[in-house]
């Protein structure tokens, strides 16, 4: 059966109706919270910006409609910025440059997740096709929300080609994205 | 205005662009094949996190200071009817497990009722277009506390006010929900945590549907956001 479509229950929660905002709530509070823990590497902030995501949501600030492509990129985009401007604001060290991480985490288990699992293995597969500094200009950039300057003096490059290579980046990962799923559609 | 081209998806993913140049880079996308396959890629890449199981109570934590978020913004909005004196303290957004947030915001919420009130006596001789009705909430057997309940109609609005005290601590992710009944039907309104006093307060509006309910009840929930209720009522009244 199809479930009610994202953009349906967005317009039900900007009528406020407060079971809509839970079923979206229901819907998406596990990939959320687990971007935004990735992203924050702290499980409290996390929460807060996960609840900023959805007082943004329930006010109808910033609003969606379909011309602004599918509703879960919009939604996150915002998620992902509500989260960087909590990174700015904390008061707690950043992580150290050398400890910043990999993009992928290859020795995780994620068998019981199916739900994801396919997905997360598509991405994964595309994201081994990338350079490794395009690996970490999305890590830098898409994850840890560093400003141009800091991703500039991490790797060594010029100010000026810090949007170009994040963007290039961003459009090598998508055509690596397309390519593994259609071979994952001819295997089916 | 800036010159818009294709690098300007990484400011709007970071949503930095000017409205202007917002405007012109959504008019960008319509055209442009190559950026919106990476707006659209933002609709993956959040899967390359680990999942992580969200911890227990955040949930309940999160919906219930979103619902509560909603009245301090509905009061903020509100016209001020007279300044209060200072000392209702200014509320951070950090609502985060904060139990003062609902009574602070009940006292702000008697100011304006106080005002729907005068407004009521005003206009005692015409057909008034706000009412108030103030029932006193009566404990279960077995149960301790208080409470009254508010009902304010006004343009074609129901808004209820709770306020109780004397109510037992919660455990874990349990909550005090409001309910509104007709006959026998229940729809949340409300819910709260007291606060250390066991004082608490909550605050709901209807938009549609504002007629008919006979019967207000409070329950001791084992979660917040249920639809129909799931524990024992501890206060409750006819209307
Ligand atoms: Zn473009």
């Amino acid at each position: 059966m199809e479930k009610s479509s994202d953009f349906m229950l967005y317009g039900r929660i900007q009528r406020q109706d407060k079971a809509a905002l839970e079923e979206l709530y229901d819907r998406y509070e596990k990939i959320l919270f687990s971007f935004l823990v990735k992203m924050t590497e702290d499980p409290d902030l996390a929460e807060e910006a996960l609840q900023e995501v959805f007082i943004k949501l329930w006010r109808g600030k910033g609003e969606y409609d379909e011309s602004k492509g599918k509703f879960t990129s919009w939604l996150f985009t915002m998620a992902r910025n509500v989260a960087i401007d909590l990174i700015r604001k904390r008061k707690k060290p950043s992580v150290p440059l050398e400890e910043v991480g990999d993009l992928v985490n290859t020795d995780s288990s994620v068998e019981e997740l199916a739900e994801w699992q396919e997905q997360k293995e598509q991405i994964e597969t595309a994201v081994q096709e990338l350079s490794d500094d395009q690996q970490k200009m999305i890590q830098l950039f898409y994850f840890k929300g560093y400003t141009h300057e800091t991703i500039a003096g991490i790797c060594g490059i010029p100010l000026g080609t810090v949007k170009s290579r994040i963007r290039l980046a961003l459009k090598k990962l998508k055509k690596s994205l397309h390519g593994v799923q259609e071979r994952g559609a001819i295997d089916d | 205005m800036t010159k818009i081209d294709c690098e300007h998806v990484v400011d709007y993913l970071n949503g930095t662009l000017t409205d202007e140049d917002l405007h012109a880079f959504e008019e960008h996308l319509k055209t442009c094949a190559d950026c919106r396959q990476i707006v659209e890629l933002t609709g993956e890449l959040p899967y390359l996190a680990e999942p992580i199981e969200p911890p227990i109570g955040m949930k309940a934590r999160i919906l219930t200071n979103v619902f509560e978020e909603e009245v301090k913004e509905k009061l903020q909005s509100e016209p001020k009817p007279k300044p209060k004196p200072a000392t209702v303290p200014v509320i951070k957004p950090k609502a985060k497990r904060n139990w003062w947030t609902p009574l602070i915001a009940a006292v702000l919420l008697m100011s304006l009722i106080g005002n729907a009130y005068a407004f009521l006596k005003l206009s005692d001789q015409q057909e008034p277009e706000t009412a108030l009705r103030e029932v006193d909430l009566q404990p279960s057997e077995a149960f301790n506390g208080t409470g009254q309940a508010r009902l304010i109609r006004e343009d074609g609005a129901l808004d209820v006010v709770v306020s109780t005290a004397g109510l037992e601590d919660l455990q874990g992710d349990e909550i005090y929900q409001v309910w509104l009944l007709k006959e026998g039907q229940p729809i949340p309104a409300g819910a709260f945590s007291p606060n250390p006093d066991g004082e608490g307060a909550a605050y709901f509006s209807l938009k549609e549907n504002t007629e008919g309910w006979d019967t207000i009840a409070i329950t001791r929930e084992p979660n917040a956001g249920n639809q129909s209720p799931q524990g024992n009522i501890v206060l409750s009244s006819e209307l």
